[in-house]
């Protein structure tokens, strides 16, 4: 019971923030990926780059423990471009869309009636894909620091760099 | 807070305290921002009372259950938070056509309601089949 009020709390902080950076809009996403308005890259690499600090820093008192997702190579590659191409059709993605909703963006219902239906076919696929897809290029659990076999103090920082760096040329075309 | 022209906060601001949060969520409750399991687990609740026997055949459902846990709260409290924000600030706004897409493909609500399904579809099995 705790989680699931964990949960909504945690939703609603997360749905407040996307509604006051004003990144749950069609017009915002769309704006991204022409590269025409970055207030979504803006505002997801500040994300990233507080969050990834934090939970390092936790991690390295003993807090907390990363929870790690498998890299396949073909599951991931694939996966991201299809999802690619859906999210540009769309405009919403699997979480703004809740958002979307939320500030009276109702033609998000279409995009949450089409994923789940998307994910019915996912389920309906998946023996296929498990000896398929998702068997080229398994690498496990692994993360850039270990594959680079350097401290994640050593990465974290050309993170941050590159990404003031996408913050600079932003602001300077005024995107 | 600083306001832009439809007073929004900083986007750098806003992301920042979403870190933050992320660091409290995993920090307190164990557990990362997640959102499109919860998708699979709909679609699952949905098949398992339409479709019971059907349902009962689907492996992935056997590993990905349809139950109610942390993420389908996070969703919920996703849309319940920007309700809340949006209604407090006066910025919510019934759109039943983007502004882009109107001024692109026109303001059929049909045309609108087709395109954002298939891309709802093909962006789901996209994001599950990368496990992201």
């Amino acid at each position: 019971m705790n989680m699931l009020i964990y949960g909504l709390v945690t939703g609603i902080l997360f749905g407040f923030l996307l509604q006051k950076g004003r990144v749950l809009r069609y017009d915002k996403q769309i704006g991204a990926l022409l590269l025409k308005d970055m207030t979504i890259v803006k505002f997801m690499f500040s994300s990233i780059m507080v969050a990834m600090v934090g939970i390092y820093i936790l991690k390295d008192m003993g807090l907390v423990k990363l929870d790690l997702k498998t890299t396949i190579l073909g599951a991931n590659i694939l996966g991201s471009l299809i999802f690619g191409l859906g999210w540009g059709l769309l405009g919403y993605c699997p979480g703004t869309q809740m958002g979307a909703l939320g500030e009276g963006r109702w033609d998000a219902v279409w995009g949450i009636g089409g994923m789940i239906a998307g994910a019915a076919i996912h389920a309906e696929l998946y023996p296929f894909l498990k000896n398929t897809v998702m068997t080229w290029g398994n690498y496990g659990k692994i993360t850039l620091p270990d594959v680079l076999s350097v401290s994640h103090w050593a990465v974290i920082p050309v993170f941050i760099i590159f990404g003031l760096i996408v913050f600079i040329i932003c602001e300077k075309k005024g995107i | 807070m600083k306001s832009s022209k439809d007073s929004g906060w900083n986007p750098y601001l806003a992301g920042s305290l979403t870190g933050v949060v992320a660091i409290l969520s995993v920090w307190i409750g164990d557990k990362f921002y997640g959102v499109s399991t919860t998708f699979s687990r709909v679609a699952g609740m949905i098949e398992k009372y339409i479709a019971p026997e059907r349902f009962a055949t689907i492996e992935y459902f056997v590993r990905v259950a349809p139950r109610i846990d942390w993420q389908f709260m996070f969703v919920i409290g996703i849309f319940i938070g920007a309700l809340i924000s949006s209604i407090t600030s006066k910025s919510f706004k019934w759109v039943a056509v983007p502004d882009r897409w109107r001024s692109r493909f026109g303001s059929s609500i049909l045309k609108r309601a087709l395109f954002a399904f298939v891309g709802g579809v093909i962006a789901m099995f996209g994001a599950r089949l990368a496990d992201g």
